[in-house]
């Protein structure tokens, strides 16, 4: 009985702080929206002094960012998996694990001084680059930094794969690479559809590591596909301009509104991520 | 069972009781952080029972840190902005405390390479993008890292109002954002290519100090002599911000830091006492 009221205290505790956040961003953002519109959003300048808050070159940097970190962190990741859980023999895997665990230990802080330190001057010397703060070189980090969480969602996502797909498998002749594309890579998938996704919402919101190397200039990639020029990501510009907006003027109540467009992202997200369990449940 | 439930509640307090009434805590410009943090241990080792903690955060932070009543003493490193000041009027008072002068700072190679100074228009004409090569300005033919600060710190306030005429106004040519000195003066100094500015006591081997000719033929650079007699342009005095209404402590402090006894943190970190400019600007 004591151990029900704690439990159910703790889920309304849990769902009251949700509402109260979003609650809370959404009232510090609805004078920005109700003085400015919701234009601002594809708005390509971003200038408070002169009352100008264009969100998008901040979006398309966050966009460019996670997309770098997934290309390069999902097949690694993967690949991660298969070989600790399909390949190499129980004993090593703990070894695997340890060291993926390592990796997540890290904080981001150290991450971005790492970035400064090493990948930075990197970038420069062997691209011929201005400079190496760039898209290219945030997403690289977050790559790194997502990693973790794609290789242990997808390592659970093999083991729970019934050991009599494999067994039936092998007995149909499959060799070892048909099991994995035929067998084990569809039954893993909705597990690591949603272990991708997770990862994106944590690399979205990371800001320290991305704030300390993407240069912070609002502007949009210049071609759209160049990668190798600074640009701006929704964390970053919130981490650089929160302590210097005065609470209640607009470029607070933009922040905040900047805020709320990661938070609504990030929740739309994770909410795909939940819905595969389901299906595959029932079939 | 009282106790304990007494003991348990009054963690949840917040501590603005006896505490924070003998801890000072101050923030802002990271300019002014060096003379505050040894400013802060020669009061420490006057009065033992003092505490005081010293952050950084740049000017704009300071300001709205002491307006928010967040910390006890806000550093600048500018004069506020109008609507700042509109906020400052009644209950705050801004102290000067030293003088400083902001460097065009370039990487090292670039000296090197054979500009041995800049007009004020050919600093402008980089900051807008009119300029990108250094060859246009007699060095070697390498593009220029143009590095703008984040717009609420004093540092880009002075250095713009002067360069570009509005300590406001936008710099189209940059390439980077940075924050603090610390911050500007790595990507300085790691690249071979940039320009940047800062508090000429963060001026380095790497990170040298470009001499700045005048209107008037005089060619002056950011040092002492020049920043005593007017001369150099881009100067500025370093302030705090404190509430009229003052604890006990917060008054023995100020008193403190308005005498003579803060003269060597000042010195020990390269700004010029006020003492001596007065006196200088008085002969």
């Amino acid at each position: 009985m004591w151990l029900r009221g704690w439990i159910m205290l703790s889920v309304l505790t849990s769902i009251a702080l949700i509402v109260l956040f979003v609650g809370f961003l959404t009232h510090a953002s609805l004078p920005f929206f109700s003085k400015y519109g919701v234009s601002p959003i594809i708005g390509q300048e971003w200038y408070p002094y002169e009352n100008l808050y264009g969100f998008l070159p901040a979006l398309v940097g966050s966009a460019w960012a996670i997309a770098i970190a997934l290309i390069i962190a999902l097949p690694c990741g993967l690949a991660a998996a298969i070989v600790s859980v399909e390949i190499l023999p129980l004993r090593y895997q703990s070894t695997v694990n340890l060291g993926i665990d390592i990796l997540a230990g890290i904080p981001s802080v150290v991450y971005g001084l790492l970035g400064i330190a090493l990948l930075l001057p990197w970038l420069e010397n062997n691209l011929d680059l201005l400079t190496g703060h760039s898209l290219l070189a945030a997403g690289l980090l977050l790559s790194v930094m997502i990693l973790p969480t794609i290789t242990r969602l997808s390592q659970d996502a093999f083991r729970d794969i019934d050991n009599n797909y494999r067994e039936a498998a092998n007995n149909l002749g499959l060799n070892w690479s048909q099991q994995l594309v035929a067998v084990l890579l569809p039954q893993a998938w909705p597990s690591i559809r949603s272990a991708s996704l997770l990862a994106t919402g944590r690399g979205l919101g990371e800001t320290i590591a991305v704030m300390l190397v993407v240069g912070s200039i609002d502007r949009i990639p210049d071609p759209w596909y160049n990668l190798l020029t600074p640009a701006q990501t929704i964390t970053s510009r919130i981490g650089r301009e929160m302590g210097e907006a005065s609470v209640g003027s607009d470029q607070w109540s933009a922040l905040m509104a900047c805020g709320l467009v990661l938070t609504l992202c990030v929740a739309v997200l994770s909410i795909i991520a939940q819905t595969p369990h389901k299906r595959a449940a029932h079939d | 069972m009282f106790n304990r439930i007494a003991l348990l509640i009054s963690l949840f307090l917040p501590f603005h009781s006896s505490l924070a009434d003998t801890t000072l805590s101050i923030a802002g410009s990271s300019t002014v952080l060096p003379v505050m943090s040894d400013a802060a241990e020669i009061y420490k080792s006057l009065n033992s029972a003092a505490n005081i903690t010293v952050s950084g955060g740049g000017s704009g932070t300071g300001i709205n840190s002491v307006l928010n009543g967040i910390v006890n003493i806000g550093m600048t490193s500018r004069h506020p902005t109008a609507s700042e000041q509109a906020k400052l009027a009644e209950k705050f008072e801004i102290i000067d405390i030293a003088r400083d002068a902001v460097a065009i700072t370039v990487s090292k190679e670039v000296i090197e390479s054979g500009v041995s100074s800049l007009s004020i228009n050919q600093v402008a004409d980089i900051y807008r993008g009119n300029i990108k090569n250094w060859q246009e300005v007699g060095g070697f033919d390498k593009k220029i890292l143009v590095i703008d600060k984040e717009s609420s710190r004093g540092t880009r306030h002075v250095f713009a109002k002067v360069i570009l005429g509005d300590a406001k106004a936008r710099a189209p040519g940059a390439s980077v954002i940075s924050g603090s000195n610390n911050e500007e003066r790595s990507i300085i100094s790691r690249s071979d290519q940039a320009i940047g500015m800062l508090s000429y006591a963060w001026l380095n081997d790497k990170a040298r100090g470009m001499p700045l000719k005048l209107d008037n033929g005089d060619t002056v650079t950011a040092e002492a002599k020049y920043v005593l007699d007017g001369s150099y342009p881009i100067q500025r005095s370093l302030s705090i911000i404190v509430a009229k209404k003052r604890t006990a402590e917060l008054q023995s402090f100020i008193k403190f830091i308005q005498s003579d006894g803060v003269t060597p943190a000042i010195e020990k970190n390269g700004y010029l006492p006020l003492s001596a400019a007065a006196s200088k600007l008085s002969d």
